[in-house]
C-alpha cells in the first residue's frame, strides 16, 4: 500500500511516513558515511570553495525548462552543503554552539532534500561547467543515500531492488524457467526469420563472458537481445547467461551504495560461480556504471567489464561481423546515455557502427561527453507517476534535439534511455520517430547467409575454434 | 597617523601574511593527506589521471570554457588575471620586500600597474552589477557573494587613489591607511573563505573523482555501523 502522492511528487513506501525522529538518524547515517566512505575530502572541499556562480544553471536541462530556483545545480547541492556545513565542520559546530540558533535540520528540510533530489537525474552534465569541479551529481547520490536511511526513497526503486535481492533476483521478476523459455523462443525466431543457427547459452561454465543486460529487455527488447545475440555467434564469441543471475540493472546506484554493493557482489560471484572472465553488460548506461564499480566493491581482481557495443565494435573492425550489402536508408541519429558518455569512455564506438551500417547518420547537438539527459536518468524512468515531469521539464530540451534532427531512428543504447525517449517522443507528437537499440539495427544487416557458409565451409563447430584461437591470442 | 600607518604595514601585515601563509599551508596539506588516505583504501584505486590533468588544466586556463558564457567569463578572467599580476609584480611592492627582506624580482611598467589596477576595480563592479542583473546568478547568491568581489577590489581601489594624489580627495596618508589595512583583511580572508580556492583549485578534479572513489565494503561497513544488517529490504 502507498499514500498518494501528496507530501511527494511521487509515491513512497507507506513506512516512510512511519520513521520518527528523522534528523538525528539522518545525521546518524551521515557521519557513519562519512567515516567509511570517500565522500567526505569532496564535501569539504566543494563546501569551503561553491563560488555560486550559475555556470551550472545554463547547462541543466531542467533548469533551462523551469527557471525555477530550486532547479539551479548549486542550489540543490547547496542542500546537503549546508547540513555538512552545520553539523559535520569545526566552524559550523563552533558558529551554532557560540551563537545558537541559525540552521537546524528539520523534518520538513527532509521532505524538501527529498523533492529535490529526486528533480536531478544525476547526469553530471553540470559538472563540466562548474569552475570549482563541483559534482552535483556526486551530491545527489549521496544525498539520495542517505534519504534512503530514513526510508525516503521512491516507491518505484525499493520495490525493484527488493525484488532483486529478496524476491526472484532480479527486478522484472523474470524465474529462470521463463528466462530460459524466452531465450528459446529467441532461438526459434532466429531459425524462423533468419535461418540461422543462433544460441543464447545458458549456464556454460568457463565461458569467457557472462552476459548481464538490463533484465527488462527480455520482456520488452526482444530485437536488441537477437542482436547482441547474433553479434556473439557470426563472431565466434564465447559467452553465456547465468540463471543464478541475469540482470544487470542496479536501482541501488539511484538511492543507496548499500544496496548497490550487494547488487555487484552478486553480479561478480555468479561470473565467478560459471568461471567465466568478464562481465559482458548489455545495452543499458546505468548497467554498465554500475558494472564499472567492480573494483570498488570487490576488489582489484574483479572482472573486467566489457560493453556489448565495445565487444561489437571490436569484432566489426576485425571483420568478423559479416554484413549485407544494403545499409539502413533511413536517418538515424544517437543519444549517448550519460552513464556511459559523460565521462568520455564510449562514445566513438556506437558511431564508427552506425556510420558504417547507416547511410544517413546524423549528430544531435551537443552530443558525446556533452550530450543532455534522456530526461530519465538516475532512475527517475522507473518513477511513472512523475511522467509529466520527466517529459515536458526534463526532457523538453532531449525532445528538440531530437526533432531538430529529422531522424527516423533515434538509436539509445540504454533500456532506461530507450523507455524514457519513447515517452518523451509520444508526449511531444514525435510520431515519426522510432526509439531503437543499437543491436536491434545490427541485426537487419548481419548477412547470416555468409555467416551460413562459413559455418558449412569450416564444417565443424565454428564458434569453439574461433574461441580457441581468441583464447590464444588473449 | 604614520604611526598608524607603520603599525598597519609592521605587525599587522606580518600577522595577516603569516596567517594566510599557514591557513592556504594547511589547506594544502589536510587536502593532500586527505587525497592520499581516500586513494589509499580505495578499493579501485586506478584512475583516469590524464582526464583529471586535462579538466584540472583547463580550469587552470580556462580560455576554452568562455564559450558557455562568455560576458561573465571573460570579466571574471579579466579580474583574475589583474588580482594576480598587480599585488606580486608592482614596483612599490617589490621595493617593500627588498627593504624588508632583501629579495626582490622584476617589476611590472607603473603604467601597466594602474591599467591592471582601474581594471581589477571596474571588473569587481562589473562582477557585481552582472550577478545581481542575471535571474539564476541572483536566485544563488548570498550576501557574501555579492560582497566578495568588493571586499578584494578594495585593496586595489585605495592602493591607485594612494598613488595619484592629485585623483585623490582624501588625506594620502589615511588612504594608504586604507590600502593596507584592506589588503590585511583580504590576505586573512584567504584561507578562511571561499577564496581558498586560489591554493585549491588544481586539487579540485581529483577531490571531485575521489568522492567516487568508496573503500572496499563501505556499504556494509555503514550497514554494521547503523546496525542494519539483515534488515529487510
Ligand atoms: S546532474 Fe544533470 S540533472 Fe542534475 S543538476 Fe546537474 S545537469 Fe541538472
Amino acid at each position: 500500500m502507498t499514500s498518494a502522492p501528496g507530501k511527494y511528487s511521487f509515491y513512497v513506501e507507506k513506512d516512510a511516513y512511519e520513521v520518527t525522529d528523522r534528523p538525528r538518524k539522518l545525521l546518524e547515517a551521515f557521519a557513519a558515511v562519512l567515516e567509511h566512505s570517500s565522500y567526505g575530502l569532496a564535501l569539504d572541499v566543494f563546501a569551503r570553495v561553491t563560488a555560486k556562480c550559475s555556470r551550472c544553471a545554463a547547462s541543466c536541462q531542467l533548469y533551462e525548462a523551469t527557471g525555477a530556483a530550486r532547479d539551479i545545480p548549486c542550489n540543490r547541492s547547496e542542500l546537503l552543503l549546508k547540513v555538512y556545513r552545520r553539523y559535520f565542520t569545526q566552524a559550523g559546530v563552533f558558529k551554532a554552539r557560540l551563537l545558537g540558533g541559525g540552521f537546524t535540520l528539520t523534518e520538513e528540510y527532509i521532505d524538501r532534500m527529498g523533492e529535490n533530489f529526486y528533480r536531478c537525474t544525476a547526469c553530471r552534465r553540470c559538472k563540466l561547467t562548474c569552475p570549482m569541479g563541483i559534482d552535483h551529481g556526486l551530491i545527489t547520490h549521496l544525498a539520495r543515500w542517505l534519504l534512503a536511511e530514513v526510508k525516503l526513497i521512491p516507491k518505484a526503486l525499493v520495490v525493484s531492488v527488493r525484488e532483486q535481492l529478496q524476491g526472484v533476483g532480479n527486478t522484472s521478476a523474470i524465474p529462470p524457467a521463463a528466462l530460459i523459455d524466452t531465450c528459446e523462443f529467441l532461438e526459434e525466431e532466429f531459425r524462423d526469420n533468419y535461418n540461422a543457427d543462433v544460441k543464447f547459452p545458458i549456464d556454460k561454465e568457463g565461458a569467457e563472458h557472462v552476459f548481464f543486460p538490463a533484465v527488462s529487455d527480455y520482456l520488452l527488447e526482444p530485437d536488441t537481445l537477437m542482436g547482441n545475440a547474433a553479434v556473439m555467434a557470426v563472431s565466434g564469441g564465447s559467452w553465456t547467461i547465468g540463471t543464478k543471475n541475469y540482470d544487470g540493472i542496479n536501482y541501488g546506484l539511484f538511492y543507496s551504495d548499500r544496496m548497490m554493493e550487494r547488487i555487484v557482489k552478486n553480479e561478480v560471484a555468479e561470473v565467478r560461480r560459471l568461471k567465466g572472465k568478464k562481465i559482458l553488460i548489455g545495452e543499458c548506461g546505468h548497467a554498465t556504471r554500475s558494472a564499472w564499480f567492480g573494483r570498488t566493491f570487490c576488489g582489484p581482481d574483479a572482472p573486467e567489464v566489457v560493453h556489448c557495443l565495445q565487444y561489437a565494435h571490436r569484432q566489426l573492425k576485425q571483420g568478423k561481423i559479416p554484413l549485407k550489402d544494403e545499409k539502413i536508408e533511413e536517418r538515424v541519429t544517437y543519444h549517448d546515455p550519460c552513464n556511459i558518455a559523460r565521462t568520455g569512455k564510449i562514445t566513438e564506438e556506437p558511431r564508427e557502427i552506425l556510420k558504417t551500417i547507416c547511410r544517413d547518420f546524423v549528430e544531435m547537438h551537443p552530443n558525446r561527453t556533452e550530450n543532455y539527459c534522456c530526461g530519465g536518468g538516475g532512475g527517475t524512468v522507473s518513477i511513472d507517476e512523475i511522467r509529466e515531469f520527466r517529459t515536458k521539464d526534463m526532457g523538453r530540451r532531449k525532445a528538440e534535439q531530437i526533432r531538430a534532427t529529422g531522424a527516423k531512428y533515434l538509436v539509445a543504447p540504454c533500456a532506461n534511455c530507450k523507455k524514457q525517449l519513447k515517452e518523451v517522443c509520444e508526449d511531444h507528437g514525435l510520431k515519426e520517430v522510432t526509439v531503437i537499440g543499437l543491436h536491434d539495427l545490427l541485426l537487419k544487416v548481419i548477412d547470416f547467409d555468409a555467416y551460413r557458409r562459413q559455418n558449412q565451409n569450416e564444417a565443424g563447430p565454428v564458434a569453439a575454434t574461433t574461441q580457441a584461437a581468441k583464447a590464444e591470442e588473449e | 597617523m604614520d604611526a598608524m600607518l607603520e603599525w598597519a604595514r609592521g605587525p599587522v601585515f606580518v600577522f595577516s601574511l603569516t596567517f594566510m601563509l599557514l591557513g592556504l599551508l594547511r589547506h594544502v596539506l589536510v587536502t593532500f593527506y586527505e587525497m592520499r588516505r581516500t586513494l589509499g583504501r580505495a578499493g579501485d584505486k586506478v584512475l583516469p589521471y590524464r582526464q583529471i590533468l586535462k579538466a584540472t588544466a583547463q580550469w587552470l586556463f580556462p580560455a576554452g570554457k568562455i564559450r558557455h558564457e562568455p560576458l561573465f567569463s571573460v570579466t571574471s578572467m579579466i579580474f583574475h588575471v589583474a588580482l594576480l599580476v598587480v599585488p606580486l609584480f608592482l614596483g612599490g611592492h617589490i621595493l617593500l620586500w627588498q627593504r624588508g627582506l632583501g629579495i626582490s624580482w622584476p617589476a611590472i611598467p607603473n603604467a601597466l600597474a594602474d591599467v591592471l589596477t582601474v581594471v581589477a576595480v571596474v571588473a569587481a563592479v562589473a562582477l557585481v552589477v552582472q550577478r545581481a542583473a542575471a535571474r539564476a546568478s541572483r536566485d544563488l547568491s548570498r550576501a557574501s557573494d555579492y560582497l566578495m568581489p568588493l571586499i578584494v577590489a578594495l585593496p586595489f581601489a585605495t592602493g591607485f587613489l594612494a598613488m595619484h594624489p592629485a585623483l585623490n580627495p582624501f588625506p594620502h596618508q589615511a588612504m594608504l591607511f586604507l590600502h593596507v589595512m584592506s589588503g590585511n583583511l583580504v590576505l586573512v580572508l584567504l584561507p578562511i573563505t571561499r577564496l581558498s580556492h586560489a591554493v585549491l583549485l588544481p586539487s579540485l578534479q581529483l577531490v571531485a573523482e575521489l568522492g567516487w572513489r568508496w573503500p572496499l565494503d563501505a556499504g556494509s561497513k555503514v550497514e554494521k555501523a547503523l546496525g542494519k544488517q539483515g534488515e529487510p529490504i
